[in-house]
C-alpha cells in the first residue's frame, strides 16, 4: 500500500523555516539544461528527478600528422582536452516542507528546456498538483504509483552494483552488499507503507500484487500513537529501540514454564503479542509497548512475505517503504523474522536507493521514448550522497543532513556493459578481493593511504593543466570534496555499497572528472610512452638472442618489471619522483627472485610446450615501460606461437593506465618497427578493444559489449590480467571457464604484509579450470 | 499457541457462588460406574470427561419355539424387555470457578471405580494439579496439549455427523453443516488461543505445527484492554460488534480517493489498520475494538489461507477461545477467508470445539480400550447442543452455557460404514430437506411433532402395562422432548 498516509500533519507540526537558501552548485546541479522532470511526493518527502546534459572536459590523444608537421617535436602524439556532453540523471530528495522553495529555485534556474510536462506519482501528488503547475508552468501528468515503484526498482537493480544489501545488526559490518545478478527477475517486493503490498515482479513489464496486509507502517504509527501518546513516527521507533517486549508479550515460557519441545517452540518465542496486557493491573512503559508493537508488526509481515515467497517459489525478497527506509530497528526485526520463518532459506534484502524508486520509475515512464533501458548507467559517486548511517546515535549530524537534501546522480554510459562470457559463474562473481566494510584494519589502512596520497594527486592534477589559471581553485575543490568523501566513508563504510579499494579509486576518478581534471597523468604517460618506445627494438632484440626456455622466463620477468611502473602506488611514485633515471633494468633488479610469493611459473612453462592457445585476452595496466617493454614483447611471442591476441584497455583515463586511445597510437608505431606486430594487425590477429571501464581496477561483470562479442567470436581460451588493481584488488579469486594468468607486482608494503610477502613480491597465478590439478604453488594466507 | 493465558484473573474477579447445588441426574450422569477420567483446564473453562456404562432396557423379539410351546398362542414371536449395559462417554464443561464444587461432587458420587489416574491437559492443568489429586485421590497424568486437541478433533469429525459447519451471518440459516467425509484427512486446524497455532493433520497419529502467529486472541484482549480500558473479553467483543472501523482504519479510498483499479483494490478495503489513529483527534472505544478485531481476524485468515495453499489443504477448521461460539469472530474469520481465497477455501467451525482437548486427553488414557475401533453416536438426550450465538438473541440460554454444557456419546455395538454402492460418498446427504434452511417446512414439522407427542406418550405407556412407574417416566419423556422441540424452534441448529 501507499507510503502516503497522513504523514504531513506530523511534519507540518514542525514549523520549518521555508526560506532556506539553497547552495545551487551542490543541490540542483545542471538545472540549466534540464529536461524531462518527474516528481514523487510521499507523505513526508518529495523526490524530484530530472535528466540533464553535463558538459565536461575529456582528454583525447591524436597522432601527429608526421608528414606535415615533421620538425615540431619528437612526441608521438598530441594531447587535447575537449568538451564532451554526456547525459546524467539527477535525483534530489527533500522534505515536503521545502517543496515551494525548491520549485521556485527550479523555475528560476531552468534555462534551456522545452519540456511541457512533469510526471508525478506518490499519494501526495494530487495535493501539490496545483502548486507545481503554477510554480513551474508544467502540466502535471500522474503516473500509477505501483508501476513507477517497480520500474524504479528494476532500474536500480540492473544499473547500480551493490544496490541490494542484507542487514546484520551484530555482524562486523551492518550491511552486506549483494553482487549484481545477471538476471534480476523474478523477485518479490514487499512495500511497507501505511499498509503492506506484496508484489511479484516477473519481468520489466510484468508484475502482480499477489498479496498485502493492512498491518503495516500506519498500524505501527497509529496504534503506537494511541498507546504511547507519541505522535511522531521517528520517536516511536526510538521508543521501540529502547523497550523490553517481554513485559507486554506473553512468551511460550509464560504459558508452559519453558519451551514447548514437542512443537519445537523455544521458551522465549512470543506466544501472544500483548498477551500480558489484558490482565496486568499496572500500565506499561511506553518503550515496552512500542517494542512489542514493532515486533508484532515486523514478525507478521516477515511471515507473510515468506509464505508468499514460498508459494510463488521466489528466493529474492526486497523490502521497502517508509517503515523500512533507513531505519535499522525495522530492518533488524524484519530480517530476524525472515530468518526465523524460512530458517535461512530466504534472505531479507534492502535497497540503497529505495527512497528514490518511485521518482526513478516516474521519470522512466516519461522518458520511454529515449529508451533509457537501452543504456547502461553508472552511479556518480561524486554527486551522490550515499547511504546514510542508520545507527540512530552514530552520526546525528549526518542524519540531520539527510533530513534536508539527499542526492543520487547516474551517468549514462556511452556503451552498454555486459558480463565477460568467460566467467565460470556470473551470478556468484565478486570482483573485489577484500570488502573493506567488513575488514576494519584494511579499511583503516586504505583510507589513510588514500588520504596520504591526496596531496600528490592534487599536485599532479594541477601540473596537467599548467596554462589554466583557475585550475588551482578547481584542484582545491577537488581536494575538499574527495577528503570529505573519505571522511564520510570512514564513518559510513557502506555509503556506496561495499567499500573496496576499487570504490575508493573510482570515487577519486569521479571527483577529478567532476572538477574538470579528466586526465591528470596525460603528460607523464606521454613522456613515458615516448621514452619506452625508444627501447622497444633493443628489448626485442635481446629477447631474441635468448634460448626458447630462457626467453619464456625473460618475457614474464619483463611484464612484471614493467608493472613496477605504477604512479598509483606510493612506493613507486616516490622512487620515480626522486630517481628520474630509474628504468627497466633497475625495475628488474627490484623484483623478488623465484620462488615468488605466488608462483606457478613451472606449470605455465609446461603449458607453453604444448599447443598454442587459440586466442588470448589481455587486460593491460600501465602506460610507458609496462605496456611497451613488458606487455608488447609478450604479445609478440604469443602471436609468433600462432595465438590471436585481444588487448583490452580502459575506455577513459585512470591514473597512468594506458587508455584505448593511447594504445591505438602506440601499437601503430610499434607495428612500424616490428613486422610481427604489423602482421598481427594486418591479419587481424591482434585486436585492440576498450574494456568499458575507467577504473584502475576491473569488474568483469561490467565490460564493453564489443569486447564480449570479440571474445566469443575468437573462441578465447586464455585470459591474462595484469597489475595490482586488476589482478589483486579485484579478480584475485575470480574463476574463469578457460585458462587464466594473473600477474602483478605488489607495490604496497601493507598489502605485501597481508599476503605474507614483502614490497615487490610477485604474484604469478596460472589457473586451469576444472582440471582438478593444483596449479597454484603458493596461496597467500 | 495455548488457549490458557492469564484468563482466570478475569473470571475470578466475578466472585461466583461456589456452593451451587448440582442437579445430579442432569449434570454428572452415570457417575456411579464411571471409569477413566480426563480433564482439560483452559483459561476459563474446565472440561471433564469420563467413560461410564449405562444400564437401560432394550426390547428384544424372539421366535416361539413352536415344537415345545405349541398351544399357547398364535403369535409368531414374543417380545421381551431386557436390561443391557452399554458404554457412554460423558463430557461436561463448566467454568473454572466451579472446579472445586465439581470435584467434590464427583468424589462423593463415584461408586464402582478402580481408576487410579486422571489424564489432564490444558494450560491450567498444572495450576489445579494439586487440588485434583487431593480431592479425587487420583494421580494427575499430564498429556501434551496439542496431541489431545488433534486426537479430539479427529474423534468428533469421525463420529459426529454434522460436526463441522460454515458460518454465514446474513444467510437464511447462520450455520450450514457439512456432511461427514469418509476420509477426514488431511486438514488444517487453526487454533486461536492467546496466540495462533496452525497445525496440519495428516492422519490419526501424524500432525505438524506448520505455522503460528503471536497475533491471536490474547492480542485482541490485551491490546483491546489497553485501548478501551475494558478488561473483559466478552465485553470487548460486544464493543467490537457495535463499532465502525472506518474512522480508525485507513481505507484504500482514503489514500486514492476511490478504488485502486489497476491493482484490483476496492475503495473500501482496509489499507492500513489504525492508519488514521496517528492523526485523529478523537478516540472511540468501540471503533478501536472493531478495528482491532478486523485486523486480527484478517491477519489470521490470510495466514490460514497461505498455509492451506502451501500445503494443498482445502479443509480448514478454526477453534480456540477466540472463536468458540462467538459469532463476531466467526463472521470476521469467514469473511477474511472468503476474501483471501476467493471462495476456494471455506472456514469451518466445529460444534464441539470446546471439548476437543478433553476428548483427546480421554482417548489418550483409553487407548487400551481401542475407542477408535468403535463407532460412536451423539446422544441427543444428554447433550446440550450448540448455543445460539447471536449475542442478543437468547441471553438466558447464554447464561446457562456459562455454567454447564454437556456432550454424551454412546458406543455403538457395531462399526458403521458407508454403503459401498454410494456413487459419491463424500457428497452424499441422507436428508432430503434441511429444516434449518427451510423456515416453512421447519415450522410445519415442529408443530407436527409436538402435535404427535401426546399420542407417542400414550403409546409408550401402553407398551409397559405392568410397570407401575411407567407413567412417571412417560411424563418425564414428554417434558424432555417438548423442551427439545422448543429449543429447536428457537435454535434450529
Amino acid at each position: 500500500m501507499a507510503e502516503w498516509s497522513g504523514l504531513h500533519s506530523s511534519t507540518s507540526r514542525h514549523t520549518m523555516d521555508k526560506s532556506i537558501t539553497l547552495p545551487p552548485d551542490e543541490i540542483f546541479r545542471n538545472l540549466e539544461n534540464a529536461k524531462r522532470f518527474a516528481i514523487d511526493i510521499g507523505g513526508s518527502l518529495t523526490k524530484l528527478a530530472y535528466y540533464s546534459t553535463v558538459q565536461h572536459k575529456v582528454a583525447k590523444v591524436r597522432s601527429f600528422d608526421h608528414a606535415t608537421k615533421e620538425a615540431t617535436s619528437d612526441e608521438l602524439y598530441e594531447i587535447s582536452v575537449q568538451e564532451e556532453v554526456t547525459a546524467r540523471l539527477h535525483f534530489i530528495k527533500f522534505e515536503n516542507a521545502y517543496i515551494e522553495t525548491c520549485l521556485d529555485f527550479v523555475r528560476d534556474h531552468l534555462v534551456n528546456t522545452d519540456t511541457k510536462v512533469i510526471k508525478a506519482t506518490g499519494g501526495g501528488a494530487h495535493k501539490f498538483k496545483e502548486l507545481i503547475e503554477r510554480k513551474l508552468g508544467l502540466r502535471v501528468d500522474k503516473e500509477d504509483e505501483m508501476t513507477c515503484l517497480i520500474k524504479g526498482c528494476n532500474f536500480v537493480l540492473r544499473n547500480i552494483p551493490h544496490e541490494a544489501f542484507v542487514y546484520a545488526k551484530h555482524a562486523d559490518s551492518e550491511f552486506r552488499f549483494q553482487t549484481t545478478q545477471p538476471d534480476i527477475f523474478p523477485y518479490l517486493l514487499v512495500n511497507i507503507g501505511s499498509g503492506v503490498s506484496i508484489v511479484k515482479v516477473e519481468s520489466e513489464d510484468k508484475f502482480e500484487r499477489i498479496g498485502g496486509s493492512s498491518i503495516g507502517g500506519g498500524t505501527f504509527w497509529g496504534l503506537g500513537a494511541l498507546l504511547t501518546k507519541t505522535k511522531r513516527f521517528d520517536e516511536l521507533l526510538q521508543l521501540a529501540s529502547k523497550g523490553q517486549h517481554t513485559s507486554v508479550d506473553m512468551l511460550v515460557k509464560d504459558i508452559y514454564g519453558g519451551s514447548y519441545g514437542s512443537l519445537g517452540l523455544t521458551g522465549d518465542l512470543i506466544a501472544s503479542s500483548f498477551g500480558k496486557s489484558a490482565t496486568a493491573d499496572k500500565g506499561f512503559p511506553k518503550e515496552d509497548m512500542a517494542k512489542s508493537l514493532l515486533h508484532m508488526i515486523s514478525n507478521d509481515i516477515g511471515q507473510l512475505a515468506c509464505l508468499y515467497a514460498k508459494l510463488h517459489n521466489l528466493s529474492r525478497v526486497y523490502f521497502g517503504g517508509f517503515f523500512i527506509r533507513g531505519h535499522p530497528v525495522t530492518m533488524h526485526t524484519i530480517t530476524y523474522s525472515i530468518n526465523f520463518f524460512t530458517k535461512g532459506e530466504v534472505q531479507a534484502l534492502f535497497l540503497r536507493h529505495e527512497g528514490y524508486l518511485g521518482a526513478i520509475g516516474a521519470f522512466l515512464k516519461g522518458a520511454e521514448e529515449d529508451n533509457p533501458n537501452q543504456y547502461s548507467w553508472g552511479e556518480n559517486y561524486a554527486g551522490s550522497s550515499g547511504l546514510m548511517s542508520v545507527s540512530p546515535d552514530m552520526n546525528p549530524m549526518q542524519r540531520a543532513r539527510s533530513g534536508t537534501f539527499d542526492m543520487l546522480e547516474m551517468d549514462r554510459l556511452e556503451r552498454k556493459l555486459v558480463n565477460l562470457p568467460l566467467l565460470q559463474d556470473a551470478s556468484s562473481y565478486i570482483p573485489d578481493t577484500v570488502d573493506l566494510a567488513e575488514d576494519a584494519l584494511a579499511r583503516e589502512y586504505w583510507l589513510y593511504c588514500f588520504e596520504e596520497a591526496l596531496d600528490g594527486v592534487v599536485k599532479r592534477a594541477l601540473a596537467s593543466q599548467p596554462d589554466m589559471p583557475e585550475a588551482a581553485e578547481r584542484a582545491e575543490k577537488f581536494r575538499q570534496k574527495y577528503r570529505h568523501k573519505l571522511q564520510t566513508l570512514r564513518h559510513q563504510p557502506f555509503a556506496y555499497g561495499s567499500l573496496t579499494v576499487r570504490s575508493l579509486l573510482d570515487t577519486r576518478e569521479h571527483c577529478l572528472n567532476e572538477f574538470n581534471f579528466p586526465d591528470p597523468y596525460s603528460k607523464i604517460k606521454q613522456r613515458e610512452n615516448d621514452m619506452a618506445l625508444k627501447y622497444y627494438q633493443k628489448v626485442v632484440k635481446s629477447l631474441e638472442e635468448l634460448s626458447w626456455e630462457e626467453r619464456q622466463f625473460a618475457l614474464i620477468r619483463g611484464v612484471l618489471a614493467g608493472n613496477v611502473f605504477d604512479w598509483g602506488a606510493k612506493a613507486v611514485s616516490d622512487v620515480l619522483e626522486s630517481e628520474p633515471e630509474f628504468g627497466f633494468e633497475q625495475a628488474k633488479r627490484k623484483l623478488e627472485e623465484r620462488p615468488w610469493l605466488v608462483d606457478s611459473y613451472d606449470q605455465w612453462f609446461e603449458r607453453l610446450k604444448g599447443p598454442p592457445h587459440k586466442c588470448a585476452l589481455f587486460f593491460v595496466d600501465n602506460s610507458g615501460l609496462d605496456i611497451i617493454l613488458g606487455v608488447m614483447p609478450f604479445v609478440r611471442e604469443l602471436l609468433s606461437r600462432g595465438t590471436e591476441v585481444v588487448l583490452a584497455s580502459n575506455s577513459a583515463p585512470a591514473l597512468n593506465d594506458v587508455t584505448n586511445g593511447e594504445l591505438q597510437i602506440l601499437t601503430e608505431s610499434i607495428a612500424a618497427m616490428d613486422p610481427v606486430i604489423q602482421a598481427g594487425l594486418r591479419e587481424d590477429r591482434l585486436t585492440l578493444v576498450q574494456s568499458g571501464s575507467s577504473s584502475p581496477c576491473l569488474d568483469l561483470s561490467r565490460l564493453d559489449k564489443v569486447l564480449a562479442m570479440v571474445v566469443r567470436e575468437r573462441k578465447t581460451d586464455l585470459v591474462i590480467i595484469e597489475g595490482m588493481g586488476r589482478a589483486i584488488h579485484t579478480n584475485y579469486y575470480a574463476m574463469l571457464s578457460c585458462e587464466s594468468l594473473k600477474m602483478a607486482v605488489i607495490k604496497n608494503s601493507w598489502l605485501a604484509d597481508r599476503l605474507g610477502g614483502k614490497l615487490f613480491s610477485v604474484v604469478f597465478k596460472y589457473e586451469v579450470p576444472a582440471a582438478g590439478h593444483d596449479s597454484e604453488a603458493l596461496t597467500p594466507p | 499457541m495455548a488457549e490458557w493465558s492469564g484468563l482466570h484473573s478475569s473470571t475470578s474477579r466475578h466472585t461466583m457462588d461456589k456452593s451451587i447445588t448440582l442437579p445430579p441426574d442432569e449434570i454428572f450422569r452415570n457417575l456411579e460406574n464411571a471409569k477413566r477420567f480426563a480433564i482439560d483446564i483452559g483459561g476459563s473453562l474446565t472440561k471433564l470427561a469420563y467413560y461410564s456404562t449405562v444400564q437401560h432396557k432394550v426390547a428384544k423379539v424372539r421366535s416361539f419355539d413352536h415344537a415345545t410351546k405349541e398351544a399357547t398362542s398364535d403369535e409368531l414371536y414374543e417380545i421381551s424387555v431386557q436390561e443391557e449395559v452399554t458404554a457412554r462417554l460423558h463430557f461436561i464443561k463448566f467454568e473454572n470457578a466451579y472446579i472445586e464444587t465439581c470435584l467434590d461432587f464427583v468424589r462423593d458420587h463415584l461408586v464402582n471405580t478402580d481408576t487410579k489416574v486422571i489424564k489432564a491437559t490444558g494450560g491450567g492443568a498444572h495450576k489445579f494439579k494439586e487440588l485434583i489429586e487431593r480431592k479425587l485421590g487420583l494421580r494427575v497424568d499430564k498429556e501434551d496439549e496439542m496431541t489431545c486437541l488433534i486426537k479430539g478433533c479427529n474423534f468428533v469429525l469421525r463420529n459426529i455427523p454434522h460436526e463441522a459447519f460454515v458460518y454465514a451471518k446474513h444467510a437464511d440459516s447462520e450455520f450450514r453443516f457439512q456432511t461427514t467425509q469418509p476420509d477426514i484427512f488431511p486438514y488444517l486446524l487453526v487454533n486461536i488461543g492467546s496466540g495462533v497455532s496452525i497445525v496440519k493433520v495428516e492422519s490419526e497419529d501424524k500432525f505438524e505445527r506448520i505455522g503460528g502467529s503471536s497475533i491471536g486472541g490474547g492480542t485482541f484482549w490485551g491490546l483491546g484492554a489497553l485501548l478501551t480500558k475494558t478488561k473483559r473479553f466478552d465485553e470487548l467483543l460486544q464493543l467490537a460488534s457495535k463499532g465502525q472501523h472506518t474512522s480508525v482504519d485507513m481505507l484504500v479510498k482514503d489514500i486514492y480517493g476511490g478504488s485502486y483499479g489497476s491493482l484490483g483494490l476496492t475503495g473500501d478495503l482496509i489499507a492500513s489498520s489504525f492508519g488514521k489513529s496517528a492523526t485523529a483527534d478523537k478516540e472511540f472505544r468501540c471503533y478501536m475494538a472493531k478495528s482491532l478485531l478486523h485486523m486480527i481476524s484478517n491477519d489470521i485468515g490470510q495466514l490460514a489461507c497461505l498455509y492451506a495453499k502451501l500445503h494443498n489443504l482445502s479443509r480448514v477448521y478454526f477453534g480456540g477461545f477466540f472463536i468458540r461460539g462467538h459469532p463476531v469472530t466467526m463472521h470476521t474469520i469467514t469473511y477474511s477467508i472468503n476474501f483471501f481465497t476467493k471462495g476456494e477455501v471455506q472456514a469451518l467451525f466445529l460444534r464441539h470445539e470446546g471439548y476437543l482437548g478433553a476428548i483427546g486427553a480421554f482417548l489418550k488414557g483409553a487407548e487400551e480400550d481401542n475407542p477408535n475401533q468403535y463407532s460412536w453416536g451423539e446422544n441427543y438426550a444428554g447433550s446440550s447442543g450448540l448455543m445460539s450465538v447471536s449475542p442478543d438473541m437468547n441471553p438466558m440460554q447464554r447464561a446457562r452455557s456459562g455454567t454447564f454444557d454437556m456432550l454424551e456419546m454412546d458406543r455403538l455395538e457395531r462399526k458403521l460404514v458407508n454403503l459401498p454402492l454410494l456413487q459419491d460418498a463424500s457428497s452424499y446427504i441422507p436428508d432430503t430437506v434441511d429444516l434449518a434452511e427451510d423456515a416453512l417446512a421447519r415450522e410445519y414439522w415442529l408443530y407436527c411433532f409436538e402435535e404427535a407427542l401426546d399420542g407417542v406418550v400414550k403409546r409408550a405407556l401402553a407398551s409397559q402395562p405392568d410397570m407401575p412407574e411407567a407413567a412417571e417416566r412417560a411424563e418425564k419423556f414428554r417434558q424432555k422432548y417438548r423442551h427439545k422441540l422448543q429449543t429447536l424452534r428457537h435454535q434450529p441448529l
